[in-house]
């Protein structure tokens, strides 16, 4: 069963009295353990798509069903539950929490679970931040981190409450190429290491070449779906 | 539990840093919260200072804490008079029906007959007193009587009028060189200078002894007019049971002399009234003068209003040149040269100006020398402990009513004696009142019976002469009347009144009389004074005085201390509103102030908060996370702003207080300095307006931030 399945979903932004379709009956089905990348240019509707998957935003029409619920059908307490428990965010801009330590960052997420003790947080967040190779960091502010360190914690805390699906919304575009590519390598490693869902979008044909499908969007519309290697389709069937 | 724990300890955490991490706005907003903190403190420990000071000095004075009158009055009740002057009130008839009926209300302890009103009081001059004395002298040598002491005074008073005439013709010399003598009065004018000269000459006094009566009759009927000054005075009083006065208020206290004794007629003089009407005016200005260097650290120096004191007392020697006689003038002249060290031909007119012509360097010494050489050889006052003194009043008919009471003591309210609008009050028996209001006391009622029985010629003209002086100068029958006996008799009648003698019918028996309890209760008030059990259950106590006066068909209406005490009860409350708009106000700006502040806090946000839904924070987890911040600083500023304004007003306290700087004050704040204090359940309501304030500042910024939608989180950063 798909983890992401979207359905001739369109999507329209009111801006003043006219009406801008952001997306137009796009469908697609994800399955667990992709690494997929949404491929387009700015405006295509990439950062859309990907906010209807996320939770954080809702269709205009059609379905979109995340971990086999029918998003529409969910309060929006519901939905913030949703994105607690099932989905992780990587920002664009790291969106790291500025007040608060590497280590608090991490564990932000655990603690609006509220199912692990003191003990269990901390072990699974060191062990992340170990693994994103920030062990070091724990007690830093994001403002005393590189932009490759905050994505790398920003990944972290993504990762944290074990989510089904990751979605990362350009997640390399602040920074530099060699950043971008071992923040991308990470999130490559994580996918398969624990078999999490990755969903990326990117205008970065470097960036794209990492996935195992690439969903070329454009004008609000899918023109097409690469499978670049047979991993994701072996992983995911 | 352990959830919502971590969750609560790392909200705290976001809010907290996020508050140190905008120190400045922090600082900013909090400031606005201490200071309103601050204010708020400080203006409810004034008001309630006050509040309690003047509930203090009203309740505690006169007022009671509920007051009884007639409730078909045309006016309000107001203990303080209003701005029409007394409140015009219909009589309680029978005080006694109404005390049955109101003590019986649970939590009454005591009903206390009042009627307030003003009358006027001869205080005599000092030409009518030297008259007076001569008189009596003149009577007993007259009468046969002999011997050294006798002549020794016969001669210091005849030399004392003799001394008065000479400073009157003096004193009329310079006004006539500046009176325009033409005019329509220029011929009574010139008799009364021809008079005058004529008593001023030596044959007139070589002969006084030949025709003693003859001559002082001149005097008294021609002279002493000339010197009509400060003859009578207004005086508030409170027409009462002074026993049960005395044991419904605490403050008062007998000042000097004694308690009127009970059952008697007798009158307790306001005791600050006395310091600003009856005291001598060059005393009383040094009075003033000491009080502001001393308290108020005043300069002659500096101050206008000081330097006009002291040229008023400098001018206005005369009242004690008239006072002195030849003897005692001698003493004093001796005295203040040595004390003054002037020089030995200076007379005592020049000796005095020396002494009142004070600076700031010999005024104390000045002072001293005053009280111990002149003021123990003059009337300092005008009405002194054991006089009998006339008070007269327009009844309600119209014509003036006047009674004798003897002065057994000053009254003042202890801590607000000074206070214009407590120590003014005189206290006087209800029998005196009733007479003076013109109500028919038993007394009066028989005595009217028996003139009209039998007409007494004496009687009569004694009666018409009262009222020719009270009522009118025009119908003084003295000149109109035949008979030169009753002429005689009012014209020494005028004399007596001015002095305090008795006139009414038979006097000594009414002053001597001792009324029982009952007579002094069954009888007419205008007010009644209730003092309760637990002044705590005003309100329930008031209605229940209403109820038990409805239901036993009394008519009374019933009022609050603070509404009886009308202008003076609504200043507190009207400071009260001034100061509760001043407070809204003020927070209404702090609240948008502060509103804006984490307004804009919020919108600086909105990326964080974004994340924060986005990654799984519900909504409520953000609007707690606002209202921490805004909570946080209302409780750390306003207990700042709340700890510095009750240090500043202990600091106020132990500095002394705010010193009352008039008579209204002194009672406001039931002593002579306001020591401004902060209850604990004032303290603990002004933290929680403070508290409440902040929170509500807050609270629309949050649900702001509350609305914010994960989605801020994906927007790209510019």
């Amino acid at each position: 069963m798909a983890i992401v399945s979207v359905k001739n979903v369109s999507k329209d932004y009111q801006l003043g009295k006219t009406v801008v379709p952001a997306l137009r009956g796009v469908s697609l089905d994800i399955e667990p353990g992709e690494f997929l990348s949404i491929a387009g240019p700015s405006g295509s509707g990439k950062t859309t798509l990907l906010n209807l998957i996320g939770c954080v935003d809702t269709a205009t029409s059609g379905t979109v069903m995340v971990g086999g619920k029918d998003t529409r059908s969910l309060s929006e307490r519901q939905l913030t539950d949703l994105r607690l428990h099932t989905i992780g965010f990587i920002f664009q801009s790291f969106n790291l929490v500025q007040v608060l330590s590497v280590f608090q960052n991490v564990e932000f997420p655990l603690l609006l679970q509220g199912k692990l003790t003191a003990r269990e947080r901390e072990a699974r967040v060191m062990a992340l931040l170990e693994a994103v190779g920030i062990g070091t960091y724990r007690k830093h502010r994001p403002s005393e981190l590189s932009g490759g360190q905050r994505q790398r914690v920003a990944v972290a805390r993504a990762l944290v409450s074990r989510p089904a699906l990751v979605l990362a919304d350009e997640p390399t575009a602040n920074l530099d190429s060699q950043t971008g590519a071992t923040i991308i390598d990470l999130m490559k490693e994580m996918n398969q290491r624990d078999g999490t869902t990755f969903i990326f979008s990117t205008h970065d044909p470097r960036v794209m070449s990492h996935a195992n499908a690439v969903v070329r969007i454009a004008d609000g519309q899918i023109v097409a779906r690469e499978e670049l290697n047979g991993q994701a389709a072996a992983g995911g069937k | 539990m352990a959830a919502a724990a971590g969750e609560t300890k790392i909200l705290f955490k976001i809010a907290l840093r996020n508050l140190w991490a905008s120190l400045v706005r922090s600082l900013f907003v909090g400031g606005v919260v201490a200071l309103g903190a601050f204010l708020l403190v400080f203006c409810v420990a004034m008001v309630g200072t006050i509040n309690r000071g003047m509930s203090v000095s009203i309740q505690n004075s006169l007022g009671g804490q509920l007051q009884v009158y007639n409730a078909s009055s045309e006016d309000k009740l107001e203990l303080y008079g209003g701005m029409s002057g007394e409140s015009r009130l219909v009589p309680i008839e029978d005080f006694a029906a109404i005390k049955a009926v109101l003590e019986d209300v649970p939590n009454v302890r005591q009903v206390v007959p009042m009627g307030i009103d003003q009358a006027m009081v001869a205080t005599g001059n000092a030409v009518d007193i030297a008259l007076e004395r001569l008189r009596n002298d003149v009577r007993r040598l007259e009468a046969g009587e002999r011997g050294p002491e006798l002549e020794r005074s016969y001669a210091a008073h005849l030399g004392h009028v003799r001394r008065m005439v000479s400073l009157l013709a003096q004193e009329l010399s310079q006004a006539r060189a500046i009176a325009d003598l033409g005019g329509r009065e220029a011929k009574e004018r010139q008799q009364e200078w021809e008079d005058l000269t004529r008593a001023n000459t030596d044959e007139f006094w070589a002969g006084f002894d030949r025709a003693r009566y003859e001559r002082l009759e001149f005097l008294e009927n021609k002279v002493a007019k000339l010197s009509l000054d400060a003859a009578f005075t207004f005086l508030r009083y409170v027409g009462t049971d002074p026993q049960a006065f005395f044991r419904a208020f605490p403050l008062a206290e007998i000042a000097e002399g004694e308690m009127i004794p009970p059952g008697r007629r007798g009158i307790l003089v306001g005791k600050q009234y006395a310091e600003e009407y009856l005291k001598l005016k060059n005393a009383r200005r040094l009075d003033q003068i000491k009080e502001a260097r001393d308290r108020w650290r005043r300069t002659i120096a500096r101050d206008e209003e000081l330097q006009r004191w002291v040229k008023e007392n400098a001018i206005g020697t005369r009242e004690i040149l008239l006072q002195l006689d030849p003897l005692r003038a001698e003493e004093v002249t001796g005295l203040l040269r040595t004390g003054l060290g002037a020089p030995a031909g200076e007379d005592l007119d020049a000796l005095l100006q020396r002494l009142f012509q004070t600076t700031d360097a010999d005024f104390d010494r000045k002072y001293r020398l005053f009280y111990e050489v002149i003021a123990p050889r003059v009337r300092l006052y005008s009405i002194n402990v054991g006089d009998t003194i006339t008070i007269k009043a327009p009844s309600k008919s119209g014509y003036f009513n006047a009674v004798n009471v003897q002065v057994y003591g000053f009254i003042k309210f202890k801590d607000i004696e000074r206070s214009g609008i407590a120590g003014m009050m005189s206290v006087m028996d209800l029998m005196s009142f009733r007479d003076l209001y013109g109500f028919l006391t038993r007394e009066k009622a028989a005595e009217i019976a028996q003139l009209k029985e039998s007409v007494q010629v004496q009687e009569l003209t004694r009666e018409d002469a009262e009222a020719a002086l009270f009522g009118g100068a025009e119908a003084a029958p003295a000149g109109g009347v035949p008979d030169p006996a009753p002429a005689r008799q009012s014209a020494i009648d005028e004399t007596a009144l001015l002095e305090g003698v008795k006139s009414g019918v038979r006097p000594e028996e009414l002053a001597a009389r001792v009324y029982s309890q009952e007579e002094i209760e069954r009888g007419v008030v205008l007010n009644a004074a209730l003092i309760l059990e637990d002044p705590g259950k005003l309100s329930e106590t008031l209605a229940a005085v209403q109820k038990a006066s409805d239901d036993a068909k009394l008519g009374l209406a019933v009022l609050s201390w603070k509404k009886a005490s009308g202008i003076v009860g609504n200043f507190v409350e009207t400071l009260q509103v001034v100061i509760a708009v001043g407070m809204v106000i003020i927070f209404l700006v702090a609240l948008v102030i502060v509103n804006n502040a984490i307004g804009m806090a919020v919108l600086q946000r909105v990326k964080e908060i974004g994340t924060l839904r986005a990654i799984g924070a519900q909504r409520r987890f953000v609007l707690a996370m606002l209202l921490v911040e805004a909570m946080t600083l209302g409780i750390v500023f306003g207990l700042l702003g709340t700890g510095f304004g009750v240090a500043v007003l202990s600091a106020l306290r132990s500095a002394g207080g705010i010193p009352a700087s008039n008579d209204f004050t002194y009672f406001l704040f039931a002593g002579p300095a306001l020591l401004p204090s902060l209850s604990a359940l004032d303290t603990v309501w002004s933290l929680a307006v403070v508290f409440v304030v902040s929170v509500l500042s807050g609270f629309y910024p949050a649900v702001l931030a509350m609305r914010v939608t994960p989605v801020e989180a994906m927007a790209s950063e510019e």
